[in-house]
């Protein structure tokens, strides 16, 4: 665990301290308490390498001609144990860690669930009035929740892969729908894994 | 000459103390914590801790809400309104000693 050793507690001088250091403490203390609530990169990168492993396992079920079996069973089996684990880990560390409540995580965490659950619907409520454009509109509502996080926590390459993302969701209206598995295993690897990936090696050497 | 304590008499000094600061800076960045928190991030000794809690709470600076987790005491403290002005007019003060006009 990370310690704020900003000032010698021993040694408490209650008013002789200038200005100058009144605003040191002041950002780095934040600046700290920062650092120590910030999350990793872990969650990004499991949904990444989820959304890449699904789509791939369909175009293998799809080349071994085992695709009408399989496909629905394993997407309904892998998204809801990837959002099962998303809510244990994160539950589990932030009591583990005693990180407190921000305004900015509870907001990040709505617009998780709020995704997730759009996503949900649309594929299985709304799947036959949207059709081949379920794929680029998921990627769409994806690179909205990338961008915001990535601005809110300002990190550049989260902000950098979000638009990516939405510029590629765009793009994949134009190619024919029997490729869209590839934009979007494309967009989970530029929107998710490889920020994720920056954000647990920034966060290592303290940079964010 | 001034002495360094009259120097910054319009310095409210509540928030003029490190640790009561860096306790409230803390607070200024979560919704809400608690004790243990405060005490790891601070570095302080647990006693000191406690004493400028309460002195922040005297002042109407902070809430603190004293209840049990798993059968644990769990001390939760947030920021009030009252705490939140006078730490912004802390660093106004602090940004008018810094660069006089």
């Amino acid at each position: 665990m990370c310690h704020i050793n900003i000032f010698n507690t021993e040694n408490m001088d209650e008013k002789n301290f200038t200005p100058e250091e009144s605003l040191s403490i002041i950002s780095k203390t934040i600046e700290e308490t920062r650092k120590k609530i910030q999350d990793n990169g872990h969650i990004m990168i499991l949904w990444g390498c989820l959304i890449f492993t699904v789509i791939f396992s369909q175009y293998m079920l799809e080349l071994l001609g085992l695709h009408k079996k399989f496909d629905i069973v394993w997407t309904c089996i892998l998204f809801p144990l990837g959002a099962i684990y998303t809510f244990f880990y994160t539950r589990r560390k932030t009591k583990k860690n005693n990180i407190p409540k921000t305004v900015l995580g509870i907001t990040i965490e709505a617009m998780g669930w709020v995704f997730g659950l759009n996503v949900l619907v649309l594929a299985t409520v709304f799947n036959n009035h949207i059709g081949n454009a379920l794929a680029p509109v998921i990627m769409i509502l994806l690179a909205m929740t990338i961008i915001v996080i990535g601005l809110s926590i300002k990190y550049k390459p989260l902000t950098i892969g979000g638009i990516i993302l939405n510029l590629l969701a765009f793009g994949t209206f134009w190619v024919n729908p029997a490729y869209y598995g590839f934009s979007l295993m494309f967009g989970a690897i530029v929107g998710l894994i490889i920020p994720g990936i920056l954000l647990n090696i920034a966060k290592k050497r303290g940079n964010v | 000459m001034q002495k360094k304590g009259e120097m910054f008499s319009d310095l409210d000094p509540i928030l003029h103390s490190q640790l009561r600061l860096s306790i409230v800076s803390i607070l200024m960045t979560v919704e809400e914590t608690n004790f243990n928190f405060i005490k790891d991030a601070t570095k302080a000794a647990a006693g000191n801790v406690s004493i400028q809690i309460n002195k922040l709470q005297e002042a109407g600076y902070i809430n603190v809400k004293k209840t049990f987790k798993n059968n644990y005491p769990n001390t939760a403290v947030s920021i009030t309104e009252k705490g939140r002005n006078a730490f912004e007019e802390y660093v106004k003060n602090l940004q008018k000693y810094i660069h006089p006009k």
